[in-house]
């Protein structure tokens, strides 16, 4: 076979070689245009007339900049920093909260997209906020000294109780009902299954749930945590860290896990976590996700979640208020090199004004994901660091403002979290949860599609082909599905499709070599922040990668001075 | 086949079908005048009346029917299918609108009446040529008879509870029009102008049929079903269905199906809620109600003459409006909300008191059950918390909270979360009839509540032995162990649930 393997080769998803990828691209592709035409011919379905809404995404232009596909403007100004951040996202806005904290003041953070956030930005609508990717987290780990911080300045822990335990703001704690799962045509409470499943499938989430109890206080053999939140602060115990050389999928059948309900649970968290089945997660990055959160709160049950109408952005808009007059937007850094006088010049996009300007900085940290960077710094070289290794899990994340939601199971009524049972989405959310309202007439709820039917690159390809309507198709035909009726309720239904959605913690990524590499800082001048630096992409990981690079960059300067 | 031994076993089923589909129109309109009318005795005997007399009228006017008889049969059965079909649709649609709703329901029933009286008489003329008369005579009845008889098993058994009124409605109407299209059909040759008559057949089907399948859209009305007394009113709100019904002098409330009060004993609810607050605290000057949007809490607190100013949150403005506009529910509220002390604001209670800053002497908390999430958030901690805010420090506030009797372990469960956000309380209960065994719930800053020792001249039930009676909570509603209710765990909602299905 000639060409490159770019896909992970113990994954369940056959490697492609680069010829049969190209194949099978256009096949996908002509079949969803084929599709289209024929959409068009037919005239659009009458049923979504009364649909609003658009397609959008992370901005296209600096894509195709940074592709090479644009010529740049020539560099018409210069200017100076000490430190410099590129990239908006948890990462890079945490980072700059950390330097302004250790009393920094010379920094810029830059950002391609007219607004902050990243993965954690959000929408707004005339009848609510609500998130476009990032949209909780679970309590966070009492130990996590810098979290729990951040957390007790802005609030969502309002003080702790005499036994020391935090006590969350009752208004961001998920409010009740918090998650149903429609299964056997009822809706039942909670997404672990059981309505209408056997008892040997009850045993064995039983025998499942045990085990996690005990991997939740598991400490290796050098006394840490087997599972910790930031993860390189869990143990190297290889009896646990081969976890990550085998898949979660094979894991389970090795350890006589076959019950289909509770297969179909961890395959939904898999999809949910990390945009893709457990076929293609290693079986550490499965295990922790249940595993390393071991937060507790006064008034709270231990698995209890915050969240907001906006979702992640509300905590965004926190990190960033004490740093927002260092933030530029619509700036795309599109080349890096390290010059003469031991600086770093980053060229630098004004993509408003279409002007070009080059930034000297002392340090940079990169707060940008690794596909990106690799465009960057494509003059500088990464030695044992391999960027086509790393998979993203695209997403198709759909907001229907809707007036009202059908029912036609019965069982428990709406709820923060709602799923079906072996659908492709991993359900949808509703926006409003933490709204006191007693009613309301319009809701937005918001669909959460992992693009993973195909390996990464092939359903990115695909979804970059796939018109408003098409998706519209997708969406609505699941959502009637699960709400038979509700098209002619949505009056709204806003797509935003993120290609590169949150990296997929492949087999042997998180432990391997590559990871490791990756984090190594260059030249000591350019560090990296990034959740796919950690391999898996949560808010907590993104918050301590900023806060390690901001804390290198620290370290260097002072042991320059 | 042979026309004429075809001909009578057809229109012998058709008697049969007939006299079912007759007796299930008259049943229908009794039903219906007795849900929506009350006083079933007196419907039942006056609707039958008038069907039997427009029967008779019907036989009697068969008689000037000469010509063409097949066609004039099909004919009528089409109009009985319609007429019969709809006559229960439109009897709910209007009920609400229209203010002669008997001459509407009397009218159905008497065109109903006529036309099915036509039937028979018509269908003995045309076959009686083809049978002995004596033979014709007892088919016919024999078929008549029989089919009242399943008409009025199958009514009460299978119809109402599987089918509900108006599809039963609409299901005899389309066996009326099918008896009509079948003979149609057989006899095209017999009959003039068969494909005019085959194709209006087929419509009247199609519309029954779809009147059957959008039953339900109609049958939304149909809550006035289990209202025994007569509808007085009936309104949807953006919040929730608003029904008054009265019978004789009894005024009742119901808001999404569920009781309020009775206009007979609510004096017993409104005065435990009001009096055990207000008499303790002699200088009360501003009292903040939520909920209570009929105005009778406020009815109450009116009848203090030091206060000053009452402030009512209440989400529903069709609600206020209602019970500061009409004349029946003003005599029942005194005019508690056209007083110039007064002030009505609407609004959701949950994000008005986050907004507030001004304190009250007394709070009144007088919300619907916590049956559903919704509701649930108001018996919070979280919001007891603000609520607490609201109150000055040596203020009382008070809960309506279920029945202890029924539901104690919801009531202690509203105790524990008041006293979860630093809140002591007083729990009592009293006897309401239309309610049962009821409970409400003091709560305060300071741990102590003087027991008034005595009360405004004029009230009907409280008096100072009453409330020691009230604070005494025999064996069977003390306190059982409970938790904090909370935004992320409403327990509350559940805990309702569970005992109040047990009883209903
Ligand atoms: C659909 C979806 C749902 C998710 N749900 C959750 C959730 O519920 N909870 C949770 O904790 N996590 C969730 N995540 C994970 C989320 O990715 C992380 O929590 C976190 O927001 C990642 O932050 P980051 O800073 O590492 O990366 P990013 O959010 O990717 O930030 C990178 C930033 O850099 C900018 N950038 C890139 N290149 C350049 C350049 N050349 N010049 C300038 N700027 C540049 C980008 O525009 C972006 O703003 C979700 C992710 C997705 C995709």
């Amino acid at each position: 076979m000639s060409g490159r393997l770019f896909y992970n080769r113990s994954s369940g998803v056959k490697p492609l070689s680069r010829r049969s990828f190209l194949l099978q691209a256009g096949l996908v592709t002509g079949a969803i245009f084929f599709n289209g035409c024929i959409r068009k011919i037919g005239g659009g379905k009458p049923a979504y007339a009364h649909i609003k809404g658009k397609l959008s995404g992370p901005n296209a232009k600096a894509g195709h900049a940074l592709r090479d596909k644009l010529p740049m403007p020539i560099p018409s100004s210069q200017q100076s920093v000490k430190t410099l951040i590129i990239g908006s996202g948890i990462s890079g806005l945490s980072a700059a909260r950390w330097l302004q904290k250790q009393g920094e003041t010379d920094f810029k953070l830059l950002e391609l997209e007219d607004h902050t956030g990243g993965n954690a930005f959000f929408g707004t609508n005339s009848v609510s906020s609500y998130p476009l990717g990032a949209h909780y987290i679970p309590i966070v780990n009492n130990y996590d000294k810098p979290l729990v911080d951040f957390l007790q300045e802005n609030g969502v822990i309002t003080h702790f109780d005499e036994k020391g335990q935090p006590y969350y703001n009752e208004f961001y704690l998920c409010f009740d009902p918090e998650e149903r799962l429609l299964i056997n045509g009822h809706w039942q409470e909670g997404i672990v299954p059981d309505f209408g499943v056997t008892d040997n499938d009850r045993k064995q989430v039983i025998r499942f749930f045990n085990l996690i109890t005990q991997l939740k206080n598991a400490r290796g053999n050098d006394s840490k945590y087997v599972f910790d939140i930031p993860l390189d602060n869990s143990s190297a115990d290889d009896t646990y860290r081969k976890l990550d050389r085998i898949s979660f999928h094979d894991y389970l059948q090795q350890n006589g896990f076959n019950s289909p309900y509770l297969l179909w649970y961890l395959n939904y968290c898999c999809k949910d976590d990390y945009g893709t089945p457990a076929l293609n997660v290693s079986a550490w990055a499965g295990l922790h996700y249940f595993s390393a959160r071991k937060g507790t709160a006064a008034n709270a049950d231990p698995n209890a979640v915050i969240t907001w109408p906006e979702g992640n952005g509300w905590l965004m808009k926190r990190l960033r208020e004490t740093v927002k007059d260092h933030v530029q937007t619509s700036h795309l850094a599109y080349d890096i090199q390290l010059d003469k006088n031991g600086k770093v010049a980053v060229k630098v996009l004004d993509l408003k004004q279409n002007t070009s300007a080059i930034f000297h900085a002392d340090k940079v940290i990169m707060a940008s994901p690794q596909f990106v960077n690799q465009k960057l710094l494509k003059n500088i070289a990464r030695p044992g660091f391999d960027a086509s290794m790393l998979h993203y899990s695209p997403w198709l994340i759909a907001n229907l403002t809707v007036n009202e939601i059908p029912t036609a199971a019965k069982g428990m009524v709406l709820c923060w979290d709602n799923v079906a049972y072996n659908t492709a989405s991993v359900g949808y959310v509703n926006a409003n949860q933490q709204d006191t309202k007693l009613v309301e007439a319009k809701k937005v709820i918001t669909y959460y599609l992992p693009l993973c039917d195909k390996e990464p690159r092939l359903a990115r390809l695909a979804a970059y082909t796939r018109t408003y309507e098409q998706w519209l198709d997708i969406v609505i035909s699941e959502m009637e599905q699960m709400h038979p009726g509700i098209t002619e309720h949505i009056e709204q239904a806003d797509m935003w499709l993120w290609g590169h959605g949150m990296i997929a913690p492949s087999v042997n990524y998180i432990w391997g070599s590559n990871r490791q590499q990756a984090k190594q800082a260059i030249n000591n001048q350019i560090f990296f922040a990034h959740t796919d630096l950690s391999g898996i992409s949560i808010f907590e990981e993104a918050f301590h990668q900023g806060i390690r690079a901001a804390q290198q960059v620290i370290e260097h300067n002072n042991g320059a001075a | 086949m042979d026309m004429n031994k075809k001909l009578p076993v057809l229109l012998l089923v058709s008697v049969f079908i007939i006299a079912t589909c007759g007796l299930i129109y008259e049943l229908i309109a009794g039903t219906l005048a007795s849900y929506l009318l009350g006083d079933s005795v007196t419907q039942f005997s006056t609707i039958i009346g008038v069907y039997l007399f427009s029967m008779g009228l019907g036989s009697w006017i068969s008689k000037y029917f000469d010509k063409n008889l097949l066609g004039w049969f099909i004919r009528i059965e089409i109009l009985v299918g319609l007429v019969g079909g709809t006559s229960s649709s439109i009897l709910f649609l209007v009920f609400e609108s229209v203010s002669s709703f008997r001459i509407i329901l009397y009218g159905l029933i008497s065109i109903t009446g006529i036309l099915v009286g036509l039937e028979i008489p018509l269908l003995m003329r045309i076959l009686k040529d083809r049978f002995e008369f004596k033979d014709l005579v007892s088919k016919v009845f024999t078929f008549d008879y029989i089919g009242a008889l399943i008409a009025s098993l199958v009514f009460p058994l299978l119809l109402i509870p599987y089918l509900g009124i108006v599809r039963t409605a609409y299901l005899f109407g389309m066996l009326n029009v099918l008896v009509a299209l079948i003979t149609c059909i057989n006899f095209k040759h017999e009959i003039k102008g068969a494909k005019y008559l085959q194709s209006a057949s087929i419509i009247s089907l199609v519309a029954l049929l779809t009147g059957f399948i959008y039953a339900n859209t109609i049958t939304n009305f149909s809550e006035s079903l289990t209202y025994s007394d007569t509808i007085i009113f009936s309104k949807s709100t953006p919040y929730q269905r608003i029904i008054i019904t009265k019978k004789g002098r009894d005024l009742r409330l119901f808001l999404n199906g569920n009781l309020q009060f009775s206009s007979v004993d609510e004096y017993r609810y409104h005065e435990a809620l009001i009096h055990p607050v207000l008499q303790a605290l002699p200088d009360a000057k501003n009292v903040l109600v939520m909920g209570g949007g009929d105005g009778l809490a406020v009815r109450e607190i009116l009848k203090y003459p030091q206060i000053q100013t009452v402030t009512l949150v209440d989400l529903d403005k069709e609600m206020t409006k209602l019970f500061r506009t009409n004349e029946m529910l003003l005599k029942l509220n005194n005019r508690s909300f056209l007083s110039p002390k007064v002030t009505v604001i609407n609004a959701d209670a949950f994000s008005w008191a986050r907004e507030q800053r001004k304190v009250y002497d007394a709070i009144i908390i007088d919300f619907p059950d916590p049956s559903n999430y919704s509701v649930g958030k108001l018996y919070t901690n979280t919001f007891y918390a603000i609520v607490k805010h609201l109150l000055k420090p040596d203020g009382i506030m008070v809960v309506q909270s279920t029945s202890p009797y029924i539901a104690p372990k919801s009531y202690y469960t509203v105790e524990k979360t008041l006293q979860s956000v630093g809140l002591h309380t007083v729990p009592y209960h009293n006897y309401v009839p239309s309610f049962g065994e009821w409970g409400y719930i003091m709560a305060m800053s300071k741990p102590v509540y003087k027991v008034p020792d005595h009360y405004l001249p004029g009230l009907r039930f409280m008096s100072k032995q009453c409330l020691e009676q009230m604070l005494y909570f025999p064996k069977d509603m003390a306190r059982v162990p409970a938790q904090v209710n909370k935004l992320n765990n409403q327990i509350l909602v559940k805990y309702f649930e569970d005992e109040w299905s047990t009883v209903l």
